[in-house]
């Protein structure tokens, strides 16, 4: 059922999922862990990619055409958003330099 | 113009004026208020008149005040023999009453004058709604606004502390009185489903047609009812026990004291029981209860005004022994004799204290008689007046007082084959002889002699026109009025009998002539003691232990003071201190402390460190995972 | 022999997610990371979707990764000292990541798929094909997406001026 036939060969699905979470993961460890800000967006931008894959995995599974053209939307998004935390980013970065972002922690209750 | 609407005029008239008055008198010129406030009393009595002499009857409903599934209250106001005698007292009275007081209340500001005709035009109204009222739930609301009303006017000159005092004594013993009033109304609606006088009466006489229930003789349930309605007929009358606010109430304007605690207020009693005759005429325990209360609070009553100095406090006690008179009437079944009663003693009591107002006023509010003395030859007409409205209370031929009395004390002494009623003749017989000696000590006090060397004005003034004409009218009323009801005397004319008859029961027994030869002994006697008063002055103190007695009016004040007022402030002093702060005022303030105390704890979850808010998101998606997973398999 | 392409590329992906992750240098980080980009286009291009692929490599490893390297040139390449003041983040970190893979292999290993549409397999993925679905079911999200970059711009040129007053 979740086999692919792409290039003579029998592919499955579920390989590109498995990857896909994977990628994921690292990404979320990445951004759990690393505490440069930088490193954290890259993360982001990983378990985004990650998530695209799922995507288009499931386009070509189901021979949908939503899930590429979401891969697409997302992948607008994920520049979008990479443009905006990076400017924001080097705003931050005029002011002080951070190294850390646990110095970042003046919105504390 | 229909019975029905001029019915609702006489009620609108008033509220009205009292409107108009609290809206724009203050602000404008005081002639405003002069024509307003005396006004619309007047209106209301023509068009009562009117509805006098178109014999207007019936039940009118103007529309349903609730509606709640089968219960329904609706606005109806009962016009019939007995609303129209009362109303017409009410009104002209009080007209003549609020009219004398556009003079008595000359002193006062703007604000305050207007004030003044605004609350008397309330309390005409909220009395006009007590008798006109024909169900339960209006006659209670009449009732609470009257109470109102006269706190609202005892307490007046709020400025001075024994006014509020009196005001507020006034009005927590009337709401005693009125907690009377609504437990007898539930009880008879729990036991009739009606609250229109049309249907609880309709119990009363088993008629089936529009009753569901059917009253016998002697059944306590409505015994009680008639008991608790007689608890707010007290109180209101100001009969034992509940009598202890009415001498303090004159601490009020003495218009007030004319209208409220003479003529028409303290009468709402009087009028209760007889317009409550079905109930109490198949309730006799309550009906006999009725009797000796108004009998023993004649006495006692009487008792105390021989030692009272203040000439207000004289009437006031007179007025609460008069009442007693009525209950009794109404006690033994002489329903007319009673309104009669009432009848007269607005007439007389009014002029009484209107004079006495005239005197108060010239006098600069001087209130004692041991500072009068010697009135006959400055203030003519007003004594003239002042001896006319104490010979009918005495009740000396041909004062009208001397027929209502009579044809009381007649009516019990003849009351056949009840030994109870003669002993209640005794007790009225004995008042009789006392009301004679302290009216006699209360007008040569104040008239005759010489006058006291302590006055505090040498020349007093005659009283203006505006003063003068309303006592001058009451006491051609008081001379004459007599003289529609001569059956003390076993011959001729009963207007009011027959006036009110076809309402309430007749009297079912005539006078013998026996009783009519006592009467006229009575009066005689009176009389006597009238005149005996004269040469016991000055007062001298023979028993000082009854004196003493007398003056503290028996200790009643005392005892409640003791058994109820220090209790209670006690009670509410713990409640405040131990109660209302600790846990009321604590319960609240907790609740903001844990509120506070609370937000402080979570606010520590905000720590401010991104990565700990990413580390909350993943094991949130941990958990949905695990959520859909489970849902997936089940 | 797709097969292959497969193992190659999800291995090169891998292997640049954990140099992500694990690299000290930021720099690093980044080149790692576009070689994650090339392996997925790589793997778009082996499940039909040529426009995604070209996407991939035009947009993300051409623009945005680009743009990461100018940001870390201009911020200069920090590197990460000491060890962090959240004591037991990495420990937790490790577990709920753990159990998010573990999760997901649980859901990815039972999931049941519906029948496929049946689709033109030539023509699938090409930009012809992309286009009619872009301008006709997916135009909504289309324009919204396109204002959001415009957004994004503005944002960013506004974030990042010059400010002549004190912050």
């Amino acid at each position: 059922m979740s086999s692919l036939s792409i290039g003579g060969s029998q592919l499955d699905t579920s390989w590109f999922l498995l990857l896909s979470a994977v990628l994921f993961v690292l990404g979320a460890i990445g951004v759990l862990v690393r505490r440069n800000p930088l490193v954290i967006l890259i993360s982001i931008e990983l378990m985004l990619n990650a998530a695209n894959l799922t995507l288009v995995a499931f386009s070509r599974q189901l021979q949908n055409y939503e899930g590429q053209l979401f891969a697409l939307m997302s992948m607008t998004v994920a520049a979008a958003e990479a443009v905006v935390g990076l400017a924001i980013l080097v705003d931050i970065f005029r002011t002080r330099d951070v190294e850390d972002i646990d110095d970042l922690s003046e919105l504390k209750g | 113009m229909s019975n029905q609407a001029l019915a609702l005029l006489v009620l609108l008239f008033p509220i009205a004026g009292a409107l108009l008055l609290a809206g724009r008198g203050w602000r404008l010129p005081r002639v405003f208020t002069v024509i307003v406030g005396p006004g619309v009393v007047w209106a209301s009595f023509i068009c009562t008149l009117a509805l006098f002499f178109a014999s207007a009857a019936g039940d009118f409903t103007y529309w349903t005040w609730i509606k709640s599934g089968a219960f329904a209250v609706p606005f109806n106001l009962l016009i019939d023999n007995l609303s129209i005698f009362m109303c017409l007292v009410i009104t002209g009275v009080g007209g003549l009453i609020v009219t004398y007081s556009v003079g008595y209340m000359e002193h006062e500001d703007n604000p305050s004058y207007a004030r003044f005709f605004t609350y008397m035009d309330i309390f005409i109204f909220s009395m006009l709604l007590l008798v006109l009222a024909g169900n339960f739930l209006f006659l209670i609301v009449g009732w609470a606004l009257v109470g109102l009303s006269s706190y609202l006017l005892i307490g007046f000159w709020y400025q001075r502390p024994s006014a509020v005092v009196a005001a507020r004594k006034a009005f927590v013993m009337n709401v005693i009185g009125d907690v009377g009033m609504i437990l007898g109304t539930f009880v008879l609606f729990v036991s009739t489903r009606a609250v229109t006088y049309r249907k609880v009466f309709d119990a009363m006489s088993c008629s089936h047609a529009t009753s569901t229930y059917c009253f016998t003789f002697d059944s306590p349930t409505l015994e009680l009812a008639a008991f608790l309605l007689l608890v707010g007929a007290i109180a209101k009358s100001a009969q034992l026990p509940l009598h202890t606010w009415l001498p303090d109430a004159m601490e009020g304007p003495t218009p007030v004291s004319a209208l409220i605690h003479a003529a028409t207020m303290v009468t709402a009693g009087v009028y209760l029981v007889a317009r409550m005759h079905p109930i109490y005429d198949v309730a006799t325990y309550a009906h006999g209860a009725v009797a000796i209360v108004g009998a023993v609070t004649a006495l006692f009553a009487a008792t105390i005004a021989i030692v009272q100095v203040d000439v207000k406090r004289v009437l006031a006690y007179s007025t609460m022994s008069q009442i007693g008179y009525m209950f009794l009437a109404v006690g033994i079944g002489a329903y007319s004799a009673g309104m009669f009663h009432l009848l007269s003693h607005a007439f007389f009591k009014a002029l009484l204290f209107l004079a006495a107002g005239n005197v108060i006023h010239a006098m600069h509010d001087e209130q004692d008689m041991r500072k009068y003395g010697g009135l006959w030859n400055q203030m003519r007409p007003t004594s003239v007046t002042f001896l006319v409205g104490s010979l009918s209370l005495v009740g000396v031929i041909p004062f009208v007082g001397f027929f209502s009395k009579e044809q009381i004390l007649g009516a019990a002494f003849s009351r056949p084959g009840d030994n109870a009623a003669l002993i209640l003749w005794g007790i009225g017989f004995v008042t009789a002889l006392i009301t004679g000696f302290y009216t006699g000590r209360m007008w040569w006090l104040s008239f005759w002699g010489k006058p006291s060397p302590e006055r505090p004005v040498d020349q007093p003034h005659a009283p203006r026109l505006v003063m003068m004409v309303p006592v001058a009218i009451l006491a051609v009323l008081a001379l004459v009025g007599g003289f529609i009801q001569t059956r003390a005397l076993g011959v001729g004319p009963s207007v009011v009998s027959d006036f009110l008859d076809n309402v309430v029961t007749p009297q079912g027994w005539e006078e013998n002539g026996a009783a009519i030869g006592v009467g006229i002994a009575t009066m005689v006697l009176g009389a006597g003691l009238f005149w005996w008063a004269r040469s016991l002055r000055p007062w001298s103190a023979r028993f000082p232990w009854a004196q003493r007695l007398l003056e503290h009016k028996y200790y009643f004040d005392e005892i409640y003071d003791a058994f109820f007022v220090r209790p209670l402030d006690w009670l509410a002093g713990f409640a405040v201190r131990d109660i209302e702060g600790p846990v009321i005022d604590g319960v609240v303030v907790e609740t903001g402390v844990v509120a506070r105390a609370g937000a402080g704890s979570l606010s520590l979850t905000q720590s401010g460190y991104f990565r700990n808010y990413v580390l909350v998101f993943v094991g949130g998606a941990v958990v949905a995972a695990v959520i859909l997973l489970v849902r997936a398999s089940s | 022999m797709a097969i292959a392409v497969f193992v190659i590329a999800a291995a090169m992906a891998v292997l640049g997610g954990i140099g992500v992750v694990t690299f000290h240098q930021p720099i690093r980080s980044v080149l790692s990371l576009v070689v994650v980009m090339l392996a997925l286009s790589v793997l778009y291009l082996l499940l039909s979707a040529q426009f995604v692929f070209a996407v991939q490599i035009i947009v993300y490893a051409g623009a945005v990764m680009v743009l990461f390297l100018f940001v870390i040139t201009l911020l200069g390449p920090a590197r990460e000292l000491g060890r962090g003041r959240l004591r037991f983040q990495s420990w937790l970190s490790a577990l709920f990541v753990l159990a998010l893979l573990g999760l997901m292999w649980a859901m990815l290993q039972g999931v049941q798929y519906r029948q496929p549409d049946k689709a033109d397999l030539s023509i699938f993925g090409t930009v012809q094909w992309i286009a009619v679905y872009l301008f006709t079911n997916f135009l909504y999200p289309f324009e919204l997406t396109s204002i959001l970059l415009l957004v994004a711009a503005v944002g960013a040129i506004y974030l990042s001026r010059k400010r002549i007053d004190d912050l």
